[in-house]
C-alpha cells in the first residue's frame, strides 16, 4: 500500500533516530523490516488525513507491506521509501503555517479568548514553524467550537497539503 | 489530539524514561510522539536526554593503576601455569 | 522507537574469539579484556562494598573467578553479561561477609517515597497561562554546543559527580544500566527489585544527571 511518511533532515525517523535507505535514481529504496531495536510496533506512515499530525523536514511516499490502520497512523512489518515528496519545502512550510495563522485570525476576530492563540499562530507562521502553527491553530478551533471544531481544522490542514502537494487521498 | 486528551510539557517529562523503556501504553506513546511533533521544547528536552545517555556511556576510568594490573598479570601467569 | 542504549563497550574481535584466545592462555586477550571491562566492574563494585580498596579486591577476586571457569563459559549469555554476574555475586558475598547486606528493595521503597518533580517547576509556565505546565523557554541542545566542550573531562567529572551524589538505590541503577550498559532484566536480578521500580529509580537518576549536565554547560553562557 502507497502512503506518506514525515522524516527529519537527511530521511532520519524522527523518534527511532534509523537513518532510512534512500531510493536512488528511479527505483524504491531496499525493504526495511521492522525489529525490536527500530520500533516495537512496527513500521509506521500516515494517511494523508494523518500528516497535519507527524510534520517534519522530509516528506517520503512510502510502500508497506500489508498495514494495518492504528490511531492517526498505519503500521507494517515493513516498509521502503518511494521517492521524495520535493513539493513538500520550507516554501511550503512557510506557506502551510501562513494558512493556519491566517485560519485562526478569522477565528480569533472579534474575541478575546481567542486572540492569544491567533497571535501564538502569527508567530509559528513568521518563524516558518508548521507543527506548531497546526497544533495551536487545532487547539484554537477546539477553544472555538469543542472537539467537533479541532477536527475539522486537522482536515482542513490535511486537505490543504494534498491540495498543495499533489497527493493521492 | 483533543484538549480532553492533551500532555503538557511538566507531564511529558515525567513520562520520558517510560517512553525509552518503551514502557508506555500504546495511546500514551500515540500522545508523547504527537506532543513532540509540535513541541520545540519537549523535542529539546529528549534531546538533551539522548546526549546525556551518551556521556554516560562513555564515563570510564581513563587511568587504570599500573599496580592493579601488573597483580591481574601475575594472577594470570599464575593460571596459565597451573 | 529505537531503545536508548548506553555504557557500549569495545572488544576486539568477538566472544567467541575472546573467549578462545583465553582458552589459549593468550595474555594480549587477557590484557585487552580487563582494560575494557575493569573500570566499570571497579564501579558496579562500589555500589556493593562501600570502599574502593575493597572494590578492588572484589574485582581481583572476579577475574581469578573468570579464569579459573572460562572453560565452563557456554555462551549463553554474553562475556560481558557472564563476567559481571560473577562479579556481583563476589560482591555481594563480599558485603554479606562485612555484614553489610544490600536490600537494595528496601531501600529502593524508602526512594521511591520522594517524590520531586524531575524538572524544576519553574522552567514551565504557570496555572492561568494560556500555556499553563508548557516550557516557558525551550531548553537548548546539548549537541548545539561545540562537542569537546560536552565530552571534556569536565563534564564527565560534574556527571560523575551527581551519581556519587545519588541516592544509592538510584546510583545503583543509573550505573548499572546506563554506565555499565546491562539491560533492565539484568539489572532487576542484580539488585532484587522490580521493573517498575527500576524504571522510577532510573527515571530519578537520569533527570538529575540531565540537570546537572545543562548546568554546567549553561555556566559560561
Amino acid at each position: 500500500m502507497i502512503a506518506y511518511k514525515f522524516l527529519g533532515a537527511g530521511g532520519v525517523g524522527p523518534f527511532s533516530g534509523f537513518a532510512w535507505p534512500l531510493p536512488r535514481g528511479r527505483s524504491a529504496g531496499p525493504w526495511v523490516e521492522a525489529t525490536p531495536s527500530l520500533c516495537s510496533s512496527g513500521i509506521h506512515a500516515c494517511l494523508v488525513s494523518d500528516l497535519p499530525y507527524w510534520l517534519n523536514s522530509e516528506l517520503w511516499e512510502v510502500e508497506l507491506d500489508d498495514p494495518v490502520r492504528s490511531t492517526r497512523k498505519l503500521v507494517a512489518g515493513r516498509g521502503r521509501l518511494l521517492r521524495r515528496v520535493e513539493a513538500w519545502n520550507r516554501d511550503a512550510m512557510c506557506a502551510f503555517a501562513a494558512s493556519c495563522a491566517e485560519r485562526t485570525a478569522a477565528l480569533a476576530d472579534g474575541s478575546d479568548a481567542l486572540a492569544g492563540y491567533s497571535a501564538d499562530t502569527a508567530v509559528f507562521a513568521a518563524r516558518g514553524q508548521a507543527s506548531a502553527a497546526a497544533f495551536v491553530s487545532a487547539r484554537a478551533a477546539e477553544t472555538a467550537s469543542g472537539p467537533a471544531g479541532y477536527d475539522a481544522e486537522r482536515e482542513r490542514q490535511a486537505r490543504w497539503l494534498a491540495d498543495r502537494l499533489g497527493l493521492c487521498t | 489530539m483533543k484538549l480532553a486528551d492533551d500532555l503538557t510539557c511538566a507531564d511529558l517529562v515525567e513520562l520520558v524514561t517510560e517512553y525509552h523503556e518503551g514502557a508506555l501504553s500504546p495511546p500514551d506513546r500515540q500522545r508523547f510522539e504527537e506532543h513532540v511533533v509540535f513541541c520545540e521544547g519537549c523535542a529539546s528536552f529528549l534531546d538533551q536526554m539522548r546526549s546525556t545517555l551518551t556521556v554516560l556511556g562513555r564515563i570510564t576510568e581513563e587511568d587504570f593503576a599500573p599496580e592493579t594490573m601488573d597483580e591481574l598479570l601475575r594472577a594470570f601467569q599464575e593460571w596459565r601455569r597451573e | 522507537m529505537a531503545e536508548l542504549v548506553a555504557g557500549g563497550s569495545v572488544t576486539f574481535g568477538d566472544d567467541l574469539a575472546v573467549v578462545a584466545a583465553l582458552r589459549a592462555r593468550d595474555e594480549r586477550a587477557f590484557v585487552e579484556l580487563v582494560r575494557t571491562h575493569g573500570p566499570t566492574m571497579l564501579r558496579v563494585a562500589m555500589l556493593y562494598v562501600r570502599s574502593r580498596a575493597v572494590a578492588e579486591e572484589v574485582v581481583q577476586e572476579t577475574w581469578l573467578g573468570v579464569l579459573s571457569s572460562i572453560d565452563r563459559f557456554e555462551g549463553r549469555s554474553t562475556l560481558k553479561t557472564w563476567l559481571f554476574r560473577i562479579l556481583t555475586n563476589v560482591a555481594k558475598t563480599r558485603a554479606e561477609r562485612e555484614g553489610r547486606s544490600i536490600p537494595f528493595s528496601a531501600l529502593g521503597a524508602a526512594d521511591l517515597e520522594h517524590d520531586e518533580p524531575s524538572v524544576d517547576a519553574d522552567r514551565f509556565l504557570p496555572e492561568g497561562e494560556r500555556w499553563a505546565n508548557h516550557w516557558a523557554s525551550s531548553p537548548r541542545r546539548f549537541d548545539a554546543l561545540p562537542e569537546h566542550r560536552l565530552l571534556s573531562a569536565e563534564a564527565m567529572g560534574v556527571i560523575q559527580e551527581e551519581i556519587d551524589r545519588l541516592p544509592e538505590a538510584q546510583r545503583a541503577v543509573a550505573t548499572m544500566r546506563d554506565v555499565a550498559g546491562f539491560g533492565s532484566d539484568e539489572v532487576c536480578e542484580a539488585l532484587g527489585i522490580s521493573e517498575v521500580n527500576q524504571r522510577v529509580l532510573l527515571h530519578r537518576a537520569r533527570t538529575k544527571v540531565r540537570r546537572a549536565l545543562e548546568s554546567y554547560l549553561e555556566e559560561d553562557e
